[in-house]
């Protein structure tokens, strides 16, 4: 019935509605009322600090997650999963049926969020790519940490942002996404560099290369999970955030995962899809279309990495004045340009908040579809797991007031912890006299991006 | 810290309390009895491999019959990515091809031959 034809559709047939100017309004008045409230009520000596806070977490629950035999128990579910997904790439179909496509655009990109913010990191301890690296290492008789080099320090996050970008492209601008051809080639040029890298240069490669890895563990600095020097941690999500430590790209991998969340929402609405389809030049080229997406695309995320380095760059960092008079733009901005490293871990709350609205129904309803499909790897009608006969519930369709009401304080919310974590920033970096000023910039910034994520559900 | 928390608390229900008066749920889809609302009726041109309208937005109520009154120069079908998704095919000459959804959302009516998103119905 599905699948016969190729799409740039995309999985998942009906989209959310938008949600209702009323409720978009109220949800923008919030993020301003609340981003001045904070800047106004809020404490004056930072609160966070990642060398003590946060307690130790219950010893059974420790004892539980360090035992040799669940670490292995959670590789082993990540392996599984690899093997199958590597089955169904292989064997499978080239139908929109075969599971292959739910697993690598639902549960995979999009579940991992829910499941890094009620667990913390958890494609690190099931990434099959690690678990792949770690068994060579033992053969080997080396250690999987280190690798023959060193990991350059100077590359930071950048190859993950570009690992994400990559993901997001394949997603949201390839038109053959849900070919199984392309599919299988992206996960194979996955799989291929990661363990190269990893042989390289151990796992530090992972914990700074791999998209997957660094986006979950970027969403579980919003959980209870810490750890520090070993000891598994409880602490509260603004305290865990806190101890992101900025790294070069860290401000590029929060602009592609932002930027490319507000460009799929964008590429829906009706003023883009008319002028990708009736402007003379992008329709008299064969590739217009597409090159128009890519640029979209490219521009929201440089947009945002931008917008948050104006934003926090716009500061006084010196405390016994700026000596305009000697020095010139550029030391200007050398001086301030680690500022917006230091504040990118505020962004992540406005990423997490906008991609619960943005996807929740598409987890929910795609993510069943999935779980159905999995039971039917070679799409010959076979029931391996027993859900082939199960139906997908579309309750949350049905409710769209209560859904807009979640994703505006989704939203919402994410702003609010947004906000506080920038203001703690602040007061622990900037100078006195320049603490409350220094924070209006990125505030506009901050302000900026709620607003234009809730116009975005607004208007898409 | 306690004071922030009352006064973000404070507004955060005041502004729950503003939106989340009107539980308006969508009345049951019309489906079975269908005449308590009025048809639809959506014109769609195919011409020398363009079509009109080009992605625009449409708004129905769950449940309304709609007719996509379809004239075209050359046979083709048209992809409605409802849930579940529907096809309907076209032939040339004038053809009124009938249609109601069930399920609120966006629903994207696409033509595949051309690759082009025809009109958005925005089903609530």
């Amino acid at each position: 019935m599905l699948g016969q034809w190729v799409s740039a559709h995309g999985l998942g047939g009906a989209k959310d509605l938008p949600i209702p100017t009323e409720l978009a309004i109220a949800g923008a008045v919030a993020a301003l009322t609340v981003s001045f409230t904070v800047l106004a009520v809020a404490w004056r000596t930072p609160r966070y600090d990642a060398a003590t806070s946060g307690r130790p977490a219950p010893a059974f629950l420790a004892r539980l997650v360090d035992a040799p035999a669940f670490r292995l128990a959670l590789r082993a579910i990540g392996l599984l999963g690899f093997a199958y997904v590597a089955m169904v790439a292989v064997l499978g179909e080239d139908l929109l049926t075969n599971p292959v496509f739910g697993m690598f655009y639902v549960w995979w990109w999009v579940g991992l969020v829910p499941l890094s913010l009620l667990f913390g990191p958890v494609w690190r301890s099931i990434s099959p790519v690690r678990s792949i690296n770690e068994l060579f290492a033992r053969v080997a008789g080396t250690d999987p940490e280190r690798g023959m080099f060193d990991y350059p320090a100077r590359l930071g996050y950048w190859p993950a942002a570009v690992g994400l970008f990559a993901f997001v492209w394949m997603e949201l601008v390839y038109p053959y996404s849900t070919e199984l051809g392309p599919v299988r080639l992206w996960l194979a040029a996955y799989v291929a560099i990661m363990l190269i890298g990893g042989a390289v240069f151990g796992n530090t490669f992972y914990e700074r290369a791999d998209p997957f890895e660094v986006y979950s563990s970027l969403v579980a600095r919003l959980s209870l999970w810490g750890r520090r020097d070993g000891v598994l941690l409880v602490r509260s999500p603004l305290a865990n955030l806190d101890s992101l430590q900025p790294a070069p790209g860290l401000v590029a991998v929060v602009a592609v995962l932002f930027g490319s969340t507000g460009f799929d929402s964008f590429k829906e609405s009706p003023p883009w899809v008319r002028f990708v389809q009736t402007n003379g030049w992008v329709t008299s080229h064969d590739n217009g279309p597409n090159l128009a997406n890519n640029v979209a695309l490219l521009v929201f995320c440089v947009g945002v990495g931008l917008v948050l380095a104006i934003g926090t760059m716009l500061t006084g960092v010196e405390d016994d004045g700026d000596g305009a008079g000697r020095s010139g733009p550029l030391r200007w901005v050398r001086r301030r340009l680690h500022l917006p490293a230091q504040f990118a871990h505020s962004i992540v709350p406005i990423i997490v908040g906008y991609i619960v609205a943005h996807y929740l129904t598409y987890l929910i309803e795609v993510g069943q579809a999935t779980l159905i499909q999995v039971s039917d790897p070679f799409s010959r009608g076979d029931d391996w797991f027993g859900t082939g006969d199960w139906s997908v519930n579309y309750w949350f369709s049905y409710h769209p007031t209560l859904l807009a009401n979640i994703k505006v304080g989704a939203v919402v919310l994410g702003h609010v912890v947004a906000v506080v974590a920038a203001h703690d920033r602040a007061i622990r970096l900037l100078p006195r006299r320049h603490q409350l000023t220094g924070q209006l910039s990125l505030l506009v910034a901050m302000v900026g991006f709620t607003i234009g994520g809730l116009y975005l559900l607004f208007a898409a | 810290m306690r004071r922030v928390l009352v006064t973000l608390t404070v507004a955060v229900l005041t502004l729950a309390a503003a939106t989340a008066c009107g539980d308006d749920e969508p009345a049951p889809p019309a489906g079975g009895d269908g005449g308590t609302a009025e048809t639809k009726t959506i014109e769609i041109t195919f011409d020398q491999g363009t079509v009109t309208p080009s992605g625009e937005r449409v708004e129905v109520a769950v449940g309304q019959p709609i007719e996509l009154v379809v004239t075209a120069d050359v046979a083709g079908e048209l992809h409605v990515h409802s849930t579940p998704e529907q096809e309907l095919a076209y032939g040339a000459g004038t053809s009124t091809l009938p249609l109601t959804i069930d399920q609120p959302g966006v629903v994207e009516v696409e033509s595949h031959d051309l690759d082009q998103v025809v009109v958005q119905l925005e089903v609530s």
